[in-house]
């Protein structure tokens, strides 16, 4: 804990001694930036439920970045986030899904026709993931997009190229399939791999990936998407998956087959903005025992499980008070033998404070308007204040 | 109730937008889809009577008054975001390396490279560059957080530097012309019309574009925007004229 503190301070003081963001020597550059952020929450319980740990502050984001480029072919990025190290190590436990490393991957651009990205980070598959989450009003991201369901980030090889004066991109990317918790070296006893492929085309112009239309689009703007993702893990008799690995839901690594299919959409103009995604997960558990198929019959389950939900967001930017506002709905069902899903209401303001673009108040407010009988939670709403300051 | 609460805070905020003040709208007589990839700038070079264009991907173009390509430069820099002509060297600005590139205007050959630092973000770097020839001195724009605009001299040595950030989101484009400096900025949509020496905000115009990066004139006075994302060079006339 010291010593990342130790390093956090010395990253801060080169910061403010030199007010340096970017060194660079005419051909290469390398940026340095950070993020900060934390909140209060506060939340309203279910009735006789009575562990209120969650009203509290919370440090969400102490993060330190360093990007850059050496010549015209290659790129790099890094960021590791303290306050998840903090954590892990406060706690003795690491949080596989925030284990203290963000981006450590290098881009080859010297190939004419594709870029190469090698290393950890960001998985291009949702759109609604690789939006940057500090770049909206929310604290938080969707339930099915927030790496418990599928994962969001993994190591691994992707190839990227994009088409039609980039209203087209295209990526594919074999990956280790244990998510976050592939930092720990190792791939699961099945050995196999995750393999990922998106494709999005945007309409009339280059879209990119961000949810606020802060320019305040003159032309209506409009991107699709669709993506896919496959993983064997079929595990050999008396192995297992390493602790966490299948997360909250048991859906994130399963011991057999999976495939995953989404399509997302979004549209942008005027300051309004709004984006649509659905994900579906076709999951064969090779072991007819397997408690995803909660109890039922190989006859009567065929084998599979289907999992899956929507997330449905609309946004509009007050330009001239800096203001986002953002509303958003939710549905998740986790398992399709069990009856219902769950559904949440979330709303959500980011007031950017004058004088500096990158300082912002945020608030967000959870509405669980129903919860799947298999993922119960024991709150009811829950609202959540902070500030966020980014180095950049 | 809930959902009539939201409905009325976001009334609320939408109409409190509306009161921000209006600059005068104009719309483009015509537009070119331009062979150039991610066209950032634009500049006009009176002895030549072209254009030169330059490129996010870090190349340098000469087209036509159509915006047809003529002559291009394989890539050198990283990311281009500026250029400026005076009829003997072409010069093309790479933002992230902080570096103006010199080239001979009829063999579009390399002459030199000028490293200027400048430590703030590698996306916020030197985005508008242009010679005052009344003042002969050049100008430097950083595209924002902030957009601090240098004076060089004709050595490119910084002589001075101002904050201009409160004109604009972002500065995207800087051109003097009619003895005036004229900016352009990409976040905002705007046009904008200095008093080159005390840089006061003489007069600001809307425009319909997306993403608009690079600002020149012709021989006439019209306008030519170029558009990044659309890949278009944009045709106004004179905003000035009646």
């Amino acid at each position: 804990m010291k010593k990342y503190i130790f390093l956090l301070l010395v990253i801060l003081s080169i910061n403010s001694s030199f007010a340096q963001f970017v060194i660079s020597n005419g051909q290469s550059s390398m940026e340095l930036s950070s993020n900060f952020s934390g909140f209060y929450n506060y939340r309203v319980m279910k009735p006789g439920e009575v562990d209120d740990s969650k009203d509290r502050f919370k440090l969400r984001d102490a993060q330190i970045g360093i990007d850059g480029h050496i010549g015209k072919d290659f790129e790099y990025s890094f960021k590791a986030d303290i306050a998840d190290m903090a954590a892990n190590t406060i706690t003795n436990v690491i949080d596989p899904e925030n284990p203290g490393l963000l981006n450590a991957n290098v881009t080859y651009k010297g190939f004419k026709f594709m870029e190469v990205e090698m290393g950890y980070g960001k998985l291009y598959y949702s759109r609604n993931s690789m939006v940057p989450l500090e770049n909206s009003a929310y604290w938080q991201a969707a339930e099915i997009t927030r790496g418990s369901v599928f994962s969001v980030r993994d190591i691994g090889v992707t190839l990227k190229k994009n088409f039609w004066h980039q209203r087209a991109n295209a990526y594919l990317g074999a990956y280790t399939g244990l998510g976050e918790l592939s930092l720990a070296g190792d791939n699961d006893p099945s050995g196999k791999l995750e393999y990922i492929g998106r494709f999005d085309v945007s309409f009339p112009c280059r879209y990119r990936y961000t949810e606020i239309d802060e320019r305040h689009t003159p032309i209506p703007m409009f991107q699709f998407g669709v993506a896919g993702r496959y993983a064997d893990k079929k595990l050999p008799p008396g192995t297992a998956f390493p602790a966490n690995a299948t997360s909250t839901y048991g859906l994130k690594v399963i011991d057999g087959e999976r495939y995953v299919y989404g399509f997302d959409a979004s549209f942008q103009y005027m300051g309004f903005s709004a984006q649509f995604e659905i994900h579906q997960m076709h999951s064969r558990p090779q072991n007819p025992n397997d408690p995803l198929f909660q109890n039922y019959t190989l006859n009567q389950t065929n084998g599979y499980i289907l999992s899956g939900g929507y997330i449905a967001q609309i946004n509009y930017y007050v330009k001239n008070i800096r203001t986002i506002l953002s509303a958003r709905y939710e549905e998740l069902d986790l398992n399709d033998l069990v009856i219902g899903s769950a559904r949440r209401f979330s709303p959500a303001i980011g007031y950017k404070l004058k004088g500096y673009n990158n300082a912002m108040v945020k608030f967000q407010y959870f509405n669980i308007l129903r919860d799947e009988s298999i993922d119960p939670q024991d709150f009811k709403q829950q609202f959540r204040l902070g500030f966020q300051f980014q180095l950049k | 109730m809930i959902f009539k609460n939201y409905l009325l805070i976001g009334i609320l905020f939408i109409s409190l937008s509306n009161t921000a003040q209006k600059a005068i709208k104009i719309k483009p007589t015509k537009h070119v889809f331009v062979s150039v990839p991610e066209p950032s700038d634009i500049c006009y070079d009176s002895k030549t009577d072209t254009f030169f264009i330059v490129s996010d991907a870090g190349g340098l173009f000469e087209t036509d008054k159509d915006c047809k390509v003529l002559r291009k430069k394989p890539q050198d820099g990283a990311d281009f975001e500026a250029v400026s002509s005076d009829g003997t060297f072409v010069y093309a600005v790479d933002e992230s390396n902080r570096t103006i590139y010199k080239y001979d205007i009829q063999t579009l050959q390399l002459i030199k490279k000028f490293v200027i630092p400048y430590n703030g973000a590698r996306n916020k770097g030197y985005e508008s560059f242009d010679f005052d020839k009344a003042r002969n001195r050049y100008v430097l724009i950083t595209e924002s957080n902030p957009a601090i605009l240098f004076e060089l001299d004709t050595d490119f040595k910084v002589t001075n530097q101002t904050d201009i950030s409160a004109i604009a989101k972002d500065i995207s484009s800087a051109r003097f012309h009619d003895g005036f400096l004229w900016l352009l900025s990409d976040e905002d949509m705007m046009l904008i019309k200095l008093n080159p020496t005390t840089y006061e905000v003489l007069q600001k115009w809307s425009l319909p574009v997306i993403n608009p990066e690079g600002l020149a004139f012709d021989k006439e006075g019209n306008m030519l925007i170029s558009c990044d994302d659309m890949q278009r060079v944009y045709y106004f006339n004179n905003p000035e004229k009646k």
